[in-house]
């Protein structure tokens, strides 16, 4: 589809530099403008806007790109560069976008796999691709909304079968939920968890808020009366306590039930409505 | 070694995919239901979808039928427990007193 000069994409449209029809047509729920001549390209950098997301296969495209760029609004917007990237061109790039994702070995998720997670609601917490650099023993990541991630190989710890990582064989698979490295597969959110603050926060909350188990309803009783677990000695443990919200103890004494209920000022029956 | 649990052509077709993966220390014994940009977690201790969302009912009856299956059922779990040995199925603690 070329960039008609009368209409004006919408704010957050999507441009896709590619010559491949084929590959274009999967992108077509984002519904892109595709751009495959260097005269669609001068329009759409005239349309774009700082919330445009770019996605270039072409390498003459995107240089054609950092040309036709310097007349146009001060952000680009967002910027995925497929192909591989002359390293000079970097940081052009960087100066017409808020933000833009590269690697240098070209190593992204499928296209298709690619317009599924540019399109869902959680793409911040989904891999769209990734750089593995053997001179700093690192991994950067690329997640959906064009932010890196940098994570150690020391992230990736030997599973218990004895399976290491091999960091020659990187991809990322399952639209972005999983990172595979030879015969060793991470889940993504479980990387998200220990490298994001921010992700662990708002996860934590989220399954606290949602958990419907015992220990749950008994740790939000808890916190609602203001207690510290030390507050429930000696009749119980702090950290016999601990194990129960976490839901590591299978069987809880009838005793036990009525020293909680009695501190938590409830019957021992309504401690799991709450 | 991530597992994957061998599916029925139709299911995988679907995009349908069931798996124990690596690093998932902090978590309870699990195994993760995915399709495209989704996926459910089933506690293998409790039998149970662990979140609300996404909603549990979208996973076909036939890959539930299929996990639970007790010969599938018992294979996730010495996969987890091969996989996570310092988080074992049997790591629950019976009593607390």
């Amino acid at each position: 589809m070329a960039v008609k000069a009368a209409a004006k994409p919408r704010h957050d449209q999507v441009f896709l530099l590619d010559r491949a029809k084929k590959r274009s047509s999967r992108f077509a729920s984002l519904r892109p403008q595709v751009v495959s001549t260097i005269t669609e390209l001068r329009n759409s950098v005239a349309y774009a806007t700082r919330d445009s997301l770019w996605v270039s296969y072409a390498s003459d495209l995107t240089e054609a790109l950092v040309r036709n760029a310097s007349l146009a609004t001060p952000s680009l917007g967002f910027g995925l560069f497929i192909h591989p990237l002359d390293m000079k061109t970097i940081p052009a790039l960087g100066s017409f976008f808020r933000r833009i994702a590269f690697t240098i070995d070209g190593g992204f998720i499928p296209a298709e796999e690619l317009a599924e997670v540019l399109e869902s609601d959680n793409r911040p917490d989904l891999f769209i691709g990734g750089s593995v650099s053997h001179v700093t023993e690192t991994i950067t990541f690329w997640r959906g909304n064009v932010m890196p991630l940098t994570v150690p190989f020391s992230a990736f710890e030997k599973s218990g079968d004895g399976t290491r990582p091999d960091f020659n064989e990187l991809s990322v698979i399952d639209c972005g939920q999983t990172v595979q490295l030879g015969d060793y597969e991470a889940a993504v959110d479980a990387i998200l968890y220990e490298y994001d603050p921010e992700y662990r926060r708002r996860i934590t909350k989220q399954r606290l808020r949602e958990d419907q188990s015992f220990g749950a309803s008994l740790r939000r009783l808890r916190k609602q009366r203001g207690l510290r677990r030390e507050d429930f000695e000696p009749d119980l443990s702090a950290k016999t306590l601990a194990r129960i919200e976490q839901g590591k103890v299978k069987r809880i004494h009838n005793k036990t039930f009525n020293a909680l209920a009695k501190r938590l000022s409830v019957e021992p029956e309504d401690i799991e409505t709450f | 070694m991530a597992f994957d649990l061998p599916l029925p052509h139709v299911l995988r077709k679907s995009r349908w995919k069931v798996k124990i993966r690596d690093k998932e220390t902090r978590e309870p014994p699990h195994v993760t239901v995915i399709r495209g940009t989704r996926a459910w977690r089933i506690n293998l201790r409790t039998r149970r979808f662990m979140d609300p969302q996404p909603d549990p009912s979208e996973v076909p009856s036939e890959i539930i039928d299929l996990i639970m299956e007790q010969d599938t059922w018992q294979r996730l779990c010495d996969e987890w427990d091969g996989m996570y040995p310092n988080n074992p199925l049997s790591g629950e603690d019976e009593n607390e007193e």
